[in-house]
């Protein structure tokens, strides 16, 4: 820890950062647009100019510098003395602030990025009221530069953080400053879009409303939005994120720093990932076939009836018959609830985990790196939690299957009731699966939309999709991080977590830490959490 | 979080003994209901006989039935940028934007509904609107046969603007593009080329 010195008050800061990053970490706010931990520094913005004490070059005296010096790019050291809040400081910021917004359109009511753009609060807080500009305005129209982002460039101000992501994070070099001076943009070369699987990130790091997304343009206006944190769940990777929505839809996706998993990144796949949870497909009551005549049972019976079907069968049949398939969708808390019911119904069950979804290779970014290089990784498999699923079977032991082996029982007819969880958002049951669905003679399904199994099921249970969840997921690297729900399920839609909190026997409302606590003797490899720290307010 | 120096503390004004005492108000009182009744005898009413009559309203700044302004092309003037939505304490006005159909813009709104029925007339929207877009007009006598038919649209919103544009004229010039905004010599209305 070194201890340097901040407008005469004491800091201690982590060794190897810069003065600007232990400064932010300290609570100053610190304008700054072209730094970001995540990137090389390259202190062009200047709007992060600081006073620091140095030796006098003759009398080896220490006294401040006459030339103001950039933070980003001064690394601590201990003893260090710098400070922010001078005249020369301030009217440095205010010098730089004006120039920002030389040609600067003042777009602000029709620019996607008002409410969050650091052009806006920076030139409130450290900038002048009015312009000096007397010359026309360089106008430059938007461009289309890939299939998901649009580029503003009279709203930029060159600080060529998305033009060192594409070289530094993604690899892929896309995009480059053409032109000098008063002229310079940020462009694609001809011919190659801004495609890569990470290049919504530039739209994040973007401090100001010059790279937007075209997927959230004009849907809502940022303050509107209220912040859910969450966990991704396009691959086990696991990645933090936060679910931007607003009157119970979700628009837009972003992620959350986390060191450990992420870092300041997300890709594409899993930011454009949640259209299915406002699919009108979805299933939204819960059915109850007897015989042939289905029916729609009330909430507050449904336990009731579940139960009293299984132990029917169990009297009947005998427990061995009966296998709980888990899905690797499924929040570790939600599994054990089911986990808990089934072999409180019938102690000799099997429990099963879903299939896998698998798409390709891993990818590792920037692209072709490999070891210590890689600063992204996005994994080939396609779920949230199949590490929670299996240390849970594990450590609950018994009978467990493999999906394989539960199809195969199944085709031999020996399991003859089965509870099968989906919430795949890809239609998961293959041709050769799907010719089990009659073998049963009780089927119970819990999935987000009717496949195969849920036409052949004697109870239909729909499940939410995660943004209406509440658990936490186990990651490809074994942590267990906790993620809450953002919006509430579709209208008749209760959570998974609420049911089965009700079939387990329990009274009252589902909350994931209580389940958390309850299971820690039974699988204490899943009550260790891993959550991210928040970073400091003024970073960005 | 209120801080301890944000506290203020109010306490009612203490009163005379003639004010503990009534009479003088109360005579106070009678003596105004006398001038006007003594004034109506002579012929000058102050009670408007609505609807054979209407009231003089001052049309600059009388706050009543919204409109929707259009610029020179007769295209709506409102570039959706929701100020007035977010600035409104009755949550009733409900924007849908897109992408404008014209070169020179680059928002405009879809839909506009605003809800005269939870509209409480307090005009936030007008001093919110950038564009001057929404304006309240002088025209009060607004009614409906259903809730639904209170919620007025975006094209019948446009049509308030063509009744009453006569009455009261939109007064600030129109912003459609957003060229040399922000100039100081344009502020001064003079022309910067």
């Amino acid at each position: 820890m070194a201890k340097i010195i901040i407008d005469s008050q004491e800091v201690e800061c982590r060794d190897g950062v810069t003065a600007l990053q232990a400064a932010i970490e300290a609570g100053w706010d610190i304008p700054h647009y072209c730094y970001h931990p995540g990137l090389s520094v390259v202190a062009s913005c200047r709007l992060c100019l600081m006073e620091m004490k140095m030796p006098h070059p003759q009398t080896k005296e220490m006294g401040w510098a006459p030339k103001l010096l950039p933070s980003c790019q001064t690394p601590v050291r201990d003893g260090m003395e710098i400070r922010f809040h001078t005249d020369k400081v301030k009217k440095n910021q205010e010098d730089c602030m004006e120039f920002f917004l030389l040609n600067h359109p003042l777009d602000c009511p029709v620019c996607d990025q008002a409410g969050e753009c650091y052009l806006q609060d920076y030139s409130y807080k450290f900038g002048k009221a009015e312009s000096r500009m007397v010359d026309q305005k360089i106008k430059n129209p938007k461009k289309d530069i890939g299939p998901h982002t649009l580029l503003y460039q009279d709203r930029c101000v060159l600080c060529t953080r998305c033009v060192r992501f594409a070289q530094e994070v993604s690899g892929t070099h896309e995009l480059c400053i053409v032109n000098r001076g008063s002229r310079a943009e940020i462009d694609v070369f001809p011919g190659i879009p801004l495609d890569n699987p990470l290049q919504g990130n530039v739209v994040d790091i973007c401090p100001v409303g010059c790279l937007l997304d075209k997927d959230f343009l004009f849907q809502r206006r940022v303050w509107e939005l209220k912040r859910g944190e969450s966990i991704c769940p396009g691959c086990a990777r696991g990645c933090a994120i936060s679910i931007d929505h607003a009157d119970e839809k979700v628009y837009r996706l972003k992620p959350r720093y986390n060191p450990e998993v992420n870092d300041w990144w997300m890709c594409d796949e899993g930011r454009f990932g949640f259209a299915y949870v406002h699919d009108n497909k979805r299933i939204t009551s819960p059915l109850v076939r007897r015989g042939k005549e289905p029916s729609t049972p009330n909430w507050q019976d449904l336990p009731a009836v579940v139960r009293y079907r299984f132990e029917q069968f169990v009297g009947e049949q005998g427990g061995e018959k009966v296998v709980a398939v888990l899905s690797p969708f499924m929040a570790n808390e939600e599994a054990w609830l089911l986990a808990r019911f089934i072999r409180d119904v019938a102690p000799q069950a099997s429990l099963a985990i879903g299939p896998v979804p698998f798409e390709g290779e891993d990818q590792n970014f920037p692209a072709g790196a490999s070891g210590d290089d890689i600063k992204f990784t996005i994994l080939k498999e396609k779920a949230p939690n199949r590490r929670g699923i299996e240390s849970l079977l594990e450590s609950l032991g018994g009978s467990v299957l493999t999906f394989e082996q539960f199809v195969e029982k199944t085709n031999a007819g020996d399991v003859k009731a089965a509870w099968v969880v989906g919430g795949y958002p890809k239609p998961w049951i293959d041709k050769d699966t799907a010719k089990i669905a009659n073998k049963f003679d009780l089927l119970v399904t819990q999935d987000i939309f009717e496949y195969k199994f849920t036409d052949a099921a004697d109870i239909v249970l729909q499940a939410c999709a995660w943004t209406e969840r509440e658990g936490s997921f186990t990651n490809a690297d074994g942590l267990t991080q906790p993620f809450h729900w953002a919006i509430a399920p579709p209208d008749g839609v209760r959570r998974d977590g609420q049911y089965l909190f009700e079939m387990a026997g329990e009274t009252g409302l589902y909350r994931a830490a209580q389940v958390r606590e309850m299971m820690t003797d039974s699988v204490p490899t899943l009550s260790q959490l891993h959550e991210a720290q928040a970073r400091p307010v003024h970073a960005h | 979080m209120i801080h301890d120096e944000d506290i203020l503390e109010l306490s009612e004004p203490s009163l005379s003994p003639s004010e503990k005492l009534f009479l003088p108000q109360i005579l106070g009182g009678m003596v105004t209901t006398i001038v006007h009744m003594g004034k109506s005898m002579v012929g000058q009413h102050r009670t408007v006989q609505y609807p054979e009559q209407k009231r003089e309203l001052r049309l600059e700044n009388y706050r009543g039935v919204h409109r929707l302004n259009r610029d020179e092309q007769g295209r709506v003037a409102c570039v959706a940028c929701f100020m007035c939505a977010t600035a409104c304490p009755a949550n009733c006005i409900h924007i849908e934007a897109g992408e404008s159909p014209w070169e020179d813009r680059e928002k405009y709104p879809v839909k506009f509904d605003l809800d005269e029925l939870r509209c409480i007339f307090c005009g936030m929207c007008e001093e919110a609107c950038p564009v001057d877009a929404i304006e309240l007009t002088p025209h009060y006598d607004l009614v409906g046969r259903s809730r639904e038919e209170m919620i007025l649209d975006k094209e019948e919103l446009l049509s308030v603007y063509d009744e009453t544009r006569e009455l009261k004229p939109r007064k600030n010039p129109h912003i459609t593009g957003y060229e040399g905004t922000g100039g100081r010599f344009h502020a001064n209305g003079d022309k910067n080329d």
